[in-house]
């Protein structure tokens, strides 16, 4: 009998891994430590032991869809994001192989990352004495990052004046799918940023969608891995620098990512990328990165109340982030108001 | 607030019997390896719960005060349409969207502070700190 510990997800069973690993190696294969990661919404993600008589040893991760999301990606996008990076100078785990029926539900496994930790979105001071090493290494891996075409991982481009209203608009259609109650703030940012002009991207490049404090490990003062690609798309590497030096993410440091101030950051990222940060452009990106944020916390909180999640970091996210983001939305929009930009 | 607070304490429900309270009936189970598989998923999840359960407490004792405070505020622009969240942020967000419309600066700016305390009263209400900027100014 096959315990089932949550109606979000068995438990991952080893006979599905060792069957598949054992045709991968040619022999049999023993699966121990098996661990689930709390916390993640787009995938379930499990670490494990793979071992064969050979003495092959290998500790893998695996990263397989659940049947609830907090967003609908695309999964061979974040492994080919993977394998576009391995072995260059943004560090990631070694992606193995990519299955749509192998592991119960369709997933990938990768190589697991030895000894370094990710930061809690609520933990304070999350870097210590390593924030301004890690904040240079963070924003030197995202201007590499943008250096790179979408075509390196296979992801169709766009076209850089159409980079910002593609991102516009499938966030305001997710919005419009999801919303449940009335939303004033989330509406006035989104009117703001449909009639605020935005300049066309300086490049298009691979954008990671999600990148900031929590989406990567590092050991001490060194970067390890950037995690977390599901959201990967072709972009205006201004979207990856607006979302990474949110508030949200900056552990209540006035920093972003509780790193380097923001100057230096941008500095960082500039020197890095080969582009310049357009105050205007960022201006309009950052507004847009709360309403993302915004959309994604109400979409959460959707999951719950339709009953297709009983997951806490579902209710998490549509309560405390949601807030976060009114505020800092409420905010942003009182300032253009102040400044003559049009509420 | 995005969840009322009934579909919040709901959903804590469940996942007290549908993740945390199995997954300690599987730690206390013979085959070990099979408690193994989800017990570090479920301690995140019992944490993540009662993390929760304790801002429900907050907002369950904050909520009316608040509601109290921010439909004497809006009254004087609303009237009696500043009375429950649901009903006040409708009204509020259909006189911001005409002032935009109109062009009226000082009506816009009047209807988004009243947002603005509204946003501010929800995230204290939870005991959580306000959002901290972060501009070319903070080297903090």
């Amino acid at each position: 009998m096959r315990l089932r510990v949550s109606q979000i997800c068995s438990t991952l069973p080893a006979e599905l891994l060792a069957r598949f690993l054992g045709e991968k190696w040619g022999e049999p294969v023993s699966i121990t430590g098996i661990k689930r990661f709390h916390g993640g919404s787009a995938r379930q993600t499990y670490r494990f032991d793979a071992s064969a008589p050979s003495g092959r040893r290998e500790a893998l991760v695996l990263r397989r869809d659940p049947p609830s999301s907090l967003i609908e990606t695309d999964r061979a996008a974040e492994f080919a994001a993977l394998a576009a990076f391995h072995r260059s100078s943004v560090p990631v785990p070694e992606p193995l192989w990519c299955e749509n029926t192998a592991f119960g539900s369709p997933g990938f496994l990768m190589r697991e990352v030895a000894g370094g930790t990710a930061a809690g979105l609520m933990e304070p001071d999350p870097y210590g004495e390593d924030a301004a090493a890690i904040g240079t290494a963070l924003f030197t891996a995202l201007g590499a990052i943008h250096r790179t075409a979408p075509a390196a991982a296979g992801i169709a481009p766009v076209s850089a004046g159409d980079a910002a209203p593609a991102r516009l608009d499938h966030w305001r259609r997710a919005f419009e799918a999801d919303r449940f109650r009335p939303e004033p703030i989330v509406e006035a940012a989104l009117r703001w940023l449909g009639r605020t002009q935005v300049a066309p991207a300086q490049r298009v490049s691979i954008v990671h969608g999600d990148y900031r404090s929590g989406n990567f490990l590092r050991a001490g003062s060194r970067l390890v891995a950037v995690l977390d690609w599901e959201m990967v798309h072709a972009g205006d590497p201004m979207e990856d620098l607006a979302w990474a030096c949110d508030p949200l993410w900056s552990h209540g440091s006035g920093r972003p990512a509780a790193t380097l101030p923001l100057a230096d950051a941008h500095r960082v990222w500039e020197r890095a990328s080969g582009l310049t940060v357009d105050p205007e452009a960022l201006l309009w990106w950052r507004m847009f990165a709360q309403v993302m944020g915004a959309v994604i916390w109400i979409s959460a909180a959707r999951e719950v109340i339709d009953g297709r999640s009983h997951d806490p970091v579902h209710a998490f996210a549509g309560i405390i982030p949601y807030r976060f983001h009114m505020v800092t939305l409420a905010r942003s929009l009182s300032r253009s108001l102040s400044q003559g930009r049009g509420a | 607030m995005s969840l009322s607070l009934p579909q919040w304490l709901n959903c804590l429900a469940a996942a007290q019997a549908g993740e945390v309270a199995p997954a300690l009936a599987l730690a206390a189970a013979p085959d070990a390896s099979l408690a193994a598989t989800d017990a570090n998923y479920a301690a995140g999840t019992a944490a993540t719960t009662a993390l929760l359960l304790m801002l429900a407490a907050a907002e369950a004792s904050d909520a009316p005060v608040r509601e109290a405070a921010l439909a004497g505020a809006a009254r004087p622009v609303l009237g009696p349409d500043a009375d429950g969240r649901d009903a006040r942020c409708a009204a509020l967000g259909a006189r911001l969207a005409d002032a935009e419309h109109a062009g009226d600066a000082a009506t816009a700016n009047a209807v988004l502070a009243l947002l603005l305390a509204e946003a501010e009263a929800e995230m204290m209400g939870l005991g959580l700190p306000l959002p901290v900027p972060i501009s070319h100014g903070q080297t903090k």
